[in-house]
């Protein structure tokens, strides 16, 4: 007897196998011929270790769309369109993200794609962007690997990491030069072992090779994404007598490892986290003293809208929805990545993927990014080259713009002046 | 226990050929929508997996918490495989799962332990596996993973690659259960002391077992990779992926030789469904599943089902007795 | 030298941590035979408690342990109570009791989200990035006072096994469940107090962890592994075993640095957990029952 009830099982098991596809083969009433709305799908860490910030991207895309709806609607060929934003929470985890971009595409039917946060997730689901061929314009994505892959609908407004490793770099070197820090100097780099950390250390490394002595590294170790205790990592900084400090780390690792550089009692002549150093919560956790004279190199400031006139219409309209608070730079690439998917849309004059792809890849329009236009080259895979803005955190809980000089607010002030002799 | 009757119910052979034939040629007779064709590929996928799965945790009784380690390493070295030295993507699977099967080898000296102290040593087997593959950056691409070469074709093929697959791991737990190997394996996971006192020798057989069901493992991991075109360390070998093994058998019906089958399905249907719609409540939920069928049907679904055909046959013999 | 001493007072401070981590979840295996999958999700809860009170109602994280150590007891005895207490007896070897412990870790998990959002939080105090010098090396303020709980959790709670009535009761039951039963001990009632504490134990290890590290309703997994492997290296329900072993632990990840890249320090303690189980599977100080 002891066949019977797993064979019971099985068959049962094969019925519902088949019921559910037959539920789910039930003829759909074809929404994507008559349907006059434009709808855009996106999913976003609304949940999990990146939560703060996906919902910081939800707010830009909110204005975007906003915008779009009080304007009546997109105006496609001749007719106003309305637009409308299907968002579902991939949990910060890249699998969930695959899966939601595929119901996204193949369950919901959505027009197109804006990217989800973090270079992790971007990466994970652009493969199934590309596979159905749904044009895919993000601002959370920055590591070059992503646009190596000869992607065709993949469009990135981030300029790779690696680009700002050497921005960094570069901004050392003439510090150094000025007699500012020792020559050589020894560098301890740190970067979290995803294609983002990579590729900062790319940048870093490769300007440290170019440098001719200038520089030597002598502390290179990745560390684990979310993680908890930094203590060996942090022995093995000290040790070394490093001079600069340059990790690279998303917003959690950099407030938990800021903490913890700090507690060791850990000072460095230059402390950069990369991308990370002027957020809001890292001063709110840490307190504004903790964090002084930490460099970062971001992909938009607030500060731009002086020079900028799309940054200061951003600025204005992001303050005038959320109660007079400032934007940083993750409110501004959702802003601008769904800004660029409309436009490329309009252009096309219809929600033709083929022919919105087209458009994307030839876009140029004005834009809040530094350098005040926007791309997607092809050369780069669709990856925009806007460059960094250098920040500097300063006691007083500012971060003024210290490069490029041209929109700079500010002097760079090396060395660290927290480390007393 | 009396032996296994040598006999299966035609009714049952019936369905289940009836059942596979209708599955596979549901994609040709009806128009599936890409989403529902994906769904019951994955389904596939996971069938074969918890399959193999239960072998160990449900034949032998050893409740392994490590195997997405072994589900990892047959999706990262047939990954890797088709990614930088483009073999046929069959002939990658096939290493991916010797692979795994290898590297089970490796649990050896763990399966002279017994109840929780295996359980936890495979947890920490799985925690070095997940932490070593996302150290080593250039085979598993780190924590941001690998993107596989995309291929429509072969992702629509693999439905019946899939559902191939999960028929003959389906069709193999049926023969392990009745052969005697099954027998010996039932002996061992009763009292392995007295198997050894009869003869059985417990760790070569745990070894084939373990190496068997590592190999299955590793090829369901290997059509994952395919199947989900983006592999990441986290994601393949981590706790949460090795607990969803243990999930879908005990959903099912744990050590019941095709229980399994139906934990995998509700499995991938309700996290599918609870994703998309209650994102915020899905964990809780699920929890609460969980606990539900622990402290009232410990043989899951598969028991449920019995005991309402247990009712119904109950109910039709007092009705037929009336009658006379 | 120097690097040497930075090392050692690294891995005294990180075994405090540890050892607080892993008593309640060592305490509950001793008696009960269970292994709480649970422990993890309560650690969490502890570290929430502790910031509710300290961000609404003030409450200095330190002062509020006994708050969280008897609301996490009162949580453990429900579970016990509502839940484990249905299981069959000597399950604790089967999946049922791990997988019926993993689902409340679910359920905890998901009403932690619902009331506070994923969001990372953490407790910020005046003192929270302070520190001072000892033995001429930086140490966080904040991790000195666990490593002081850490040791008074000990002490105390090996003065309650050995001093007191319910100690002893609770020895005895650990020892032979059956015969205590003989003897007129109320062996469900030792079960569900012994489950209360061992919660309660791991409620505490929530607040000292949310002082060091920030958190949000997913934390508690690596917590919880990092507690298998110190409670397995003690022998499965030994305190003292557990200090000890939390020790071990944290000198074997900070000196591995030597041979390991940075990253894969945290791995020793796994391959500990392996080797130690299957070459000495009653820890390494012997299985001995709440000795």
């Amino acid at each position: 007897m002891a066949m019977t009830p797993g064979l019971r099982a099985c068959s049962l098991g094969l019925l519902i196998a088949g019921a559910a596809a037959l539920a789910a083969c039930k003829p759909r009433p074809s929404q994507t011929a008559a349907r006059d709305e434009i709808l855009i799908g996106a999913t976003l860490p609304l949940t999990g270790a990146e939560a703060r910030v996906g919902g910081f991207f939800k707010e830009g895309y909110e204005l975007a769309f906003d915008e779009v709806t009080a304007a009546g609607g997109l105006e496609v060929a001749g007719k106003k369109r309305p637009v409308k934003l299907q968002l579902h929470d991939d949990t910060s985890n890249q699998a969930t993200a695959v899966s939601l971009a595929d119901k996204l595409i193949n369950s919901d039917k959505v027009d197109f794609l804006l990217g989800t946060y973090s270079t992790s997730l971007v990466e994970a689901q652009t493969t199934v962007a590309e596979q159905n061929k749904v044009p895919y314009v993000n601002g959370g994505g920055a590591a070059s690997e992503i646009y190596k892959r000869g992607y065709k609908y993949i469009f990135g407004a981030l300029s790779p990491v690696e680009l700002l490793g050497t921005t960094l770099m570069g901004w050392i070197a003439a510090e150094q030069q000025a007699g500012k820090l020792p020559r050589p100097a020894k560098i301890a780099l740190l970067w979290e072992n995803t294609a983002h950390g990579k590729d900062f250390r790319t940048g870093v490394s490769e300007f440290v090779t170019r440098s001719g002595g200038a520089f030597e590294i002598a502390v290179d170790e990745s560390f684990e994404v979310n993680g908890k205790d930094f203590s060996a990592l942090l022995g093995k900084v000290k040790s070394a007598g490093a001079d600069l400090f340059l990790a690279d780390a998303h917003l959690p690792d950099y407030i938990t490892l800021h903490k913890q550089y700090l507690d060791a009692g850990l000072c460095h002549k230059v402390v950069s986290y990369g991308a990370r150093g002027s957020e809001q919560q890292a001063i709110d956790t840490l307190g504004k003293d903790s964090v002084a004279y930490v460099v970062s190199g971001v992909w938009w400031s607030a500060l731009l809208a002086d020079k900028i006139p799309a940054a200061k219409k951003f600025t204005e309209a992001f303050k005038a929805k959320y109660g007079g608070r400032t934007p940083e730079w993750f409110q501004a690439l959702g802003y601008e990545a769904a800004h660029a998917l409309f436009t490329a849309i309009q252009q096309a004059g219809s929600t033709d993927r083929e022919a919105v792809r087209a458009k994307l890849a030839a876009l140029k329009i004005d834009s809040l990014l530094p350098g005040g236009t926007l791309e997607f080259p092809a050369d780069k895979g669709g990856d925009a080259q806007n460059g960094f803005v250098l920040q500097q955190n300063l006691p007083d809980g500012t971060s003024p713009i210290i490069l490029p000089k041209a929109v700079a607010t500010a002097d760079g002030i090396a060395p660290n002046p927290r480390c007393a002799p | 226990m009396t032996a296994p009757s040598p006999l299966i119910p035609r009714r049952l052979v019936a369905g289940f050929v009836a059942g596979f034939a209708i599955l596979a040629v549901l994609p040709v007779g009806v128009e599936l929508s890409p989403y529902a064709h994906n769904l019951l590929t994955s389904s596939f996928i996971m069938i074969a997996g918890v399959l193999a799965w239960n072998w160990m945790g449900g034949f032998v009784g050893q409740v392994s918490f490590g195997h997405a380690s072994l589900f990892g390493v047959g999706a990262f070295v047939s990954a890797r495989l088709m990614l930088s030295v483009h073999l046929p993507v069959p002939a990658c699977w096939l290493a991916g799962a010797v692979c795994a099967g290898v590297f089970a080898l490796a649990a050896h000296p763990m399966l002279r332990l017994r109840g929780p102290y295996f359980s936890i040593a495979t947890i920490g087997f799985g925690e070095i596996s997940r932490q070593v593959l996302t150290y080593w950056e250039r085979f598993t691409g780190g924590a941001s993973g690998l993107s596989l070469p995309i291929d429509a074709v072969l992702k629509y093929q693999l439905y019946w690659w899939a559902l191939g697959f999960a028929v003959l791991v389906a069709l193999a737990s049926v023969a392990i259960r009745r052969s005697s190997l099954g027998l010996k394996l039932l002996a061992i996971k009763a009292d392995a002391d007295a198997a050894a006192d009869v003869g059985i020798s417990t760790t070569f057989y745990q070894d084939v077992i373990f190496m068997l069901s590592g190999t299955v493992v590793g090829l369901s991991g290997g059509l994952w990779a395919s199947y989900f075109g983006f592999i990441e360390p986290s994601d393949m070998l981590g706790f949460d992926r090795s607990i969803a093994f243990v999930l879908m058998a005990v959903v099912g019906g744990i050590g019941t030789s095709l229980g399994p089958v139906l934990g995998a399905v509700v499995f991938v249907l309700v996290r599918t469904y609870l994703l998309a719609s209650y994102p915020e409540l899905y964990l809780g939920l699920y929890g609460l599943l969980l606990i539900c069928i622990i402290l009232f049907e410990p043989l899951g679904l598969t028991g449920l089902g019995l005991r309402v055909v247990a009712a119904v046959q109950r109910a039709r013999r007092r009705r037929s007795r009336e009658v006379v | 030298m120097t690097r040497f001493v930075d090392m050692l007072v690294a891995a005294v401070l990180l075994a405090g941590l540890y050892a607080t981590m892993a008593y309640g979840l060592g305490l509950i295996y001793g008696v009960l035979r269970v292994v709480n999958l649970a422990h993890g999700g309560v650690i969490m809860v502890g570290a929430y408690l502790g910031w509710v009170l300290h961000e609404r109602l003030g409450i200095d994280p330190y002062l509020a342990i006994p708050i969280v150590a008897l609301a996490s007891f009162g949580l453990g005895v429900a579970m016990y109570a509502l839940l484990v207490q249905r299981l069959p007896r000597g399950a604790a070897g089967g999946p049922a009791s791990l997988l019926l412990l993993f689902g409340v870790w679910l359920v905890l998990r998901n009403i932690a989200y619902l009331l506070f959002t994923g969001n990372d939080q953490a407790i910020r105090t005046a003192y929270s990035t302070q520190s001072r010098m000892i033995l001429g090396t930086h140490v966080a303020v904040s991790r000195l006072v666990v490593l002081g709980i850490a040791l008074a959790i000990a002490v105390t709670l090996q003065l309650v096994l050995r001093r007191t009535q319910l100690g002893r009761a609770i020895r005895a039951v650990a020892q032979n469940a059956d015969s205590c039963t003989l003897v007129g001990i109320d062996v469900r009632r030792i079960y569900m107090l012994t489950f209360g504490i061992g919660t309660a134990l791991a409620g505490v290890a929530g607040v000292l962890f949310a002082t060091i590290f920030p958190f949000n309703p997913a934390s508690g997994a690596s917590e919880l592994l990092k507690s298998f492997v110190v409670v397995v290296l003690g022998g499965l329900g030994s305190i003292t075993g557990v200090a000890v072993a939390a020790l071990i632990v944290a000198l074997a990840e900070v000196f591995s640095i030597f041979v390991l890249p940075a990253y894969l320090t945290t791995t020793v303690g796994f391959l500990l957990l392996v080797v130690v189980l299957v070459l000495r599977p009653g820890g390494l100080f012997g299985q001995r029952v709440l000795s």
